[in-house]
């Protein structure tokens, strides 16, 4: 029992500068940065490299806004620079300055062109349609095509 | 399954016989997978008179393709709806004019056309690929350039409200045509049947597949197409 005591003192003075512990500023704006790399949007996560940069340089305060932009950073495929606009100790938005504009990135999202229908008819080499049967065929695009061919 | 089967070869010293084998195979694939013939692998395996491990290699691959598709499109394909018998045709047909077009490369061929009922591969080109006007049969909504690959189409035109939403279980009516490119058919054709079945949004996730371009004609006539679709320039 005498050599609990002195442990539990040891623990207890232990915890105390625990207690007393308040995060600086330079470990708070470490703490935001963790936050934007684990944040599960696909902007943030993809701009962390830039954000941990302006992130270590932003001073942070409760409930004030600020806007950094990233330093810019020569990739393989272009150059990327973010903006991140801080709201207290938390990132609101991301956005990117710049981009690479090369088929990785831009093709990321499928980009869908939209047209009128045309109807229209030019020299071919086959048809494509749907399944058609033999009925369908004699009358078909593709039969005539044969039929030249032949 | 009966469809037309048109083929151009342009290499010399290619002979008949090479012909010959490629529709002997189209028919061999005809016996084995119809879901019309009682005495068909397919319809012996759907009345449970084989176990999925009696199954050919063929059919076992035929089969993981369906669920691969089925799983991509969150159930609109699928190839065993209720109360329907197993009917793999969607993919059997891309997979085995694929196949057919391997007999040709395997024999020499290098410069042909391979038209199956609406789907085609092709290599040795540039060739121009007419795509059949959802409203008009004989004109074109578009003409694409194509040097080896594959397009396939699914439209409502030919037969009717054929292919049907897994999901609900009604005829997919959200587009007149989709025609997808891809490097084979076996791509390309599950790709266009599974992309119809899912309807507008089928457009979207066909598009995001990697390897396929995509030109979709929606109810109200509308186009959209990738833009990596192959439009083949004005002829000369």
């Amino acid at each position: 029992m005498k050599r609990v005591i002195p442990v539990l003192v040891l623990s207890v003075a232990g915890l105390i500068p625990v207690w007393r512990y308040e995060p600086s500023i330079g470990t708070t704006s470490t703490t935001t940065t963790t936050e934007a790399v684990s944040t599960p949007t696909p902007t943030a996560t993809s701009s962390s490299p830039s954000s941990s940069s302006s992130g270590s340089s932003s001073t942070p305060s409760a409930s004030t806004k600020k806007v950094v932009q990233g330093t810019a950073i020569n990739t393989s495929k272009g150059t990327v620079q973010v903006q991140v606009t801080f709201e207290g100790d938390k990132i609101s938005a991301v956005s990117m300055l710049q981009q690479p504009n090369h088929p990785q990135t831009t093709a990321a999202v499928p980009v869908l062109i939209e047209e009128t229908l045309k109807a229209q008819s030019s020299k071919i080499d086959t048809v494509s349609g749907a399944t058609i049967t033999s009925d369908a065929y004699v009358q078909s695009l593709q039969a005539a095509i044969d039929a030249k061919g032949a | 399954m009966g469809f037309p089967v048109s083929l151009r070869v342009d290499d010399e010293g290619i002979g008949d016989e090479v012909a010959d084998a490629l529709f002997a195979w189209l028919r061999e694939v005809d016996a084995r997978f119809s879901p019309f013939r009682p005495d068909s692998e397919v319809c012996r395996y759907d009345r449970g008179e084989l176990q999925l491990r009696d199954l050919s290699a063929d059919l076992t691959e035929v089969l993981e393709l369906c669920e691969r598709y089925r799983v991509a499109t969150g159930g609109a394909f699928d190839v065993r709806l209720p109360g329907r018998p197993l009917d793999p045709c969607a993919v059997v047909k891309g997979w085995s004019v694929q196949r057919a077009a391997e007999l040709l490369t395997a024999a020499g061929a290098r410069r042909f056309i391979l038209n199956a009922g609406g789907d085609v591969v092709v290599a040795g080109g540039p060739w121009r690929v007419g795509v059949r006007h959802p409203e008009h049969a004989d004109q074109l909504c578009t003409v694409l350039e194509l040097t080896d690959g594959a397009v396939a189409t699914s439209a409502r035109y030919e037969r009717g409200d054929h292919i049907v939403d897994g999901r609900t279980g009604t005829p997919a009516t959200g587009l007149l045509s989709i025609s997808v490119v891809a490097a084979s058919l076996t791509e390309a054709d599950a790709t266009a049947t599974a992309a119809f079945a899912m309807g507008p949004e089928g457009v979207d996730w066909a598009a995001a597949r990697p390897g396929c371009e995509v030109f979709a004609v929606d109810a109200e006539r509308c186009v959209r197409r990738t833009q990596g679709f192959p439009v083949a320039l004005a002829e000369a």
